[in-house]
């Protein structure tokens, strides 16, 4: 591989990681606000113990998205400072706005919601949670409305060698942003409610004594998943119509093409089962054990959807970084080395590969061991919730 | 308003000295003063709440200088290409010790997990001493030079004691020194002075490498109002997590 393919590699790479964590982010925040909604509004001990156990899933996930979400942050200007020089002006705006205004209240948020438990007001720990859940929400428009200036770039002229920002409004009303970002929020609600139901279902076929718990998160879980796999199919075609021409038609990018067509077809079987088998059954699903095997199975599925979604659209741009303004061998630093390049990808793989796989272990055994002696909201150091058995 | 936007990154920067800087200087004492794991965890339960508050500020320490100096960004990143790999690597794996450590109960998870707390925080604090070397020549030199090394000594000692003196604020006693807040605002300034420095020095080649008027202006219409909310949800945590007869609860989720 040339230092270019090899730069594109850690890109993809620690891509493709980020984004596994994001969109398990995006799917669950709002579902634990709810969780932690219904419990502040009836004080109902299984709604406690449905916000402790989903939401200490939730932010150990959140830890990989973090450290992810950091490499990709500064690998901009690491091997792609070609792409600041060059556009700098126009690009750089949504990221600033997306590290200042969104990802910076998130982080923020997030620790007072964590550690606040006990020490917060109801009402004010409640609000952080809605506030994490937001700004988790801005933070992924303007990822959305950088990547899609990448794809369409809209609102900028080119000066001097130079693009300029012209018109920022075109920026948020890019062609390829007002389908493209939908689409992602209904990847990740449909993700989340998958996760619900897999390790719901899980859990009722190990014969869990907390039934309730879990008949209730997988019921949680379909209608999420159903939601967000309608909303997902339906901005995805709508999509279409915004495409560049070409995009998946040239042999150069058949990755891009096979991608796109494994995400449609898995995409579409995924799609009926959810809204004619699931949700028809949902009252019943969590009684017919015979299910469960196959909805633990379907679990890792939205997962491998949405990277091949990020791949026929980031393949499909090849070889442009900014569609047909500057190519991808254009943005890469100049000077950077085979040699440099090879060692951070070695360094980046092999620490975040080893954290994500650990990473799920835990939260493997978090679900194994259900909600009980959770660490989230522990106030003393033999603290459980209520068994939910009873309600 | 090239003023406004230096002040906004500088205050980031500064910030992020001062605030984080505390959290490393913890970090680098787990093998000094946390001899006992219900040491480790009183001292990591110490810094816990304010961790995702304070890194946050180098993420928009980032963030702004890639919006507002666009021409830098690239520049001082490739620069210090190893280096800022490096810091990358301990920072990432300081923040999985964190979040990773009291997952499990055995002791080699525990021990390998503040180990990978005290090496990330040794790395980024030797690594910051190093890159202000670098920064303060212009990129000019390496900063492995004996310079930088040794600024890079000196900034992982002021954190050490930035971190000590927080420990002394928040719980008095506990590791055999008792602060107030006037000195930790002492020591907070004094962790940050590394950073103001170069920052001083830098100041005209920032100005002068600025982002266009019109990028600047979507910038300010749409961070600066936001600038109150940002303060405000940092005064938050530190009127939620400040000294009292349970500042340091255990157990913490960190």
């Amino acid at each position: 591989m040339d230092v270019l393919d090899l730069a594109r590699t850690q890109f993809a790479v620690t891509g493709s990681l980020h984004f596994l964590f994001v969109v398990l982010t995006l799917g669950l925040a709002p579902l634990v606000a709810i969780m932690h909604t219904k419990w502040a509004r009836s004080g109902n001990p299984l709604h406690e113990s449905m916000t402790r156990f989903w939401g200490q899933v939730y932010v150990i996930n959140y830890a990989l998205g973090i450290v992810t979400g950091l490499v990709m942050e500064f690998q901009f200007g690491l091997a792609w400072s070609g792409l600041s020089h060059y556009a700098g002006d126009v690009f750089g705006a949504p990221l600033a706005m997306e590290t200042l205004v969104a990802f910076f209240l998130e982080s923020t948020f997030l620790g007072l919601w964590i550690f606040g438990w006990g020490r917060l007001p109801k009402w004010a720990h409640l609000a952080c949670i809605w506030l994490v859940t937001l700004t988790a929400y801005a933070s992924a428009f303007y990822i959305m409305v950088a990547n899609s200036f990448l794809q369409n770039p809209a609102g900028a002229v080119v000066s001097g060698g130079r693009m300029q920002l012209t018109d920022f409004g075109a920026l948020l009303t890019n062609k390829a942003l007002v389908f493209a970002f939908p689409h992602v929020v209904g990847a990740g609600l449909f993700t989340g409610g998958m996760v619900l139901v897999g390790a719901s279902a899980y859990m009722l076929r190990r014969r869990t004594p907390d039934t309730e718990f879990f008949a209730r998160s997988m019921r949680t879980g379909v209608v999420t998943a159903a939601i967000g796999v309608f909303v997902a199919m339906g901005f995805g075609y709508a999509q279409f119509a915004g495409i560049q021409a070409g995009k998946f038609g040239d042999d150069r990018n058949i990755l891009a093409a096979v991608g796109l067509g494994f995400m449609i077809e898995i995409g579409q079987l995924l799609a009926l089962v959810v809204l004619l088998v699931m949700l028809p059954m949902i009252s019943s699903l969590p009684r017919r054990r015979w299910t469960h095997p196959i909805l633990i199975l379907m679990t890792p599925l939205p997962f491998v959807l949405s990277i091949l979604g990020w791949m026929a659209r980031e393949i499909g741009r090849q070889p442009w970084m900014i569609w047909e303004r500057l190519s991808v061998a254009d943005a890469m630093s100049p000077g950077l080395t085979s040699g440099m390049v090879t060692t951070s990808l070695i360094g980046f793989t092999a620490v975040l590969g080893l954290l994500a796989i650990v990473d799920y272990v835990l939260i493997a055994r978090v679900i194994r061991r259900g909600p009980r002696a959770l660490d989230l909201g522990a106030t003393s150091p033999d603290d459980k919730p209520a068994p939910a058995l009873s309600y | 308003m090239e003023v406004i936007w230096f002040a906004f990154f500088a205050v980031l920067l500064a910030g992020y000295f001062a605030l984080e800087g505390f959290d490393l200087g913890v970090g680098l004492l787990l093998p000094v003063l946390g001899r006992t794991r219900d040491n480790r965890d009183r001292m990591v339960a110490a810094i816990a709440p304010y961790v995702l508050a304070n890194e946050v500020w180098l993420v928009a320490v980032a963030g702004t200088l890639f919006g507002v100096y666009p021409l830098l960004e690239g520049e001082v990143l490739f620069g210090l290409y190893p280096l800022v790999v490096a810091m990358l690597l301990c920072w990432v794996l300081r923040d999985a010790g964190l979040w990773f450590r009291r997952r499990l109960d055995g002791s080699l998870w525990r021990g390998f997990w503040d180990g990978a707390i005290a090496f990330g925080s040794l790395g980024l604090s030797v690594g910051w001493g190093m890159a202000l070397y670098a920064a303060a020549t212009g990129f000019a030199s390496s900063p492995v030079h004996p310079v930088g090394l040794m600024l890079g000594v000196v900034v992982t000692l002021l954190f050490a004691f930035h971190g000590w003196t927080f420990l002394g604020w928040r719980t008095p006693g506990v590791f055999g020194a008792t602060r107030s807040g006037p000195m930790l605002l002492v020591s907070a300034l004094v962790a940050a002075l590394p950073a103001v420095g170069v920052l001083v020095g830098a100041m005209p080649y920032l100005l002068e490498n600025t982002a266009p008027p019109a990028t600047l202006n979507v910038l300010s219409l749409m961070v600066l109002p936001f600038a109150p909310i940002m303060l405000g949800a940092q005064v938050w945590v530190w009127r939620t997590f400040r000294p009292g007869k349970d500042a340091v609860r255990l157990p913490s989720f960190f």
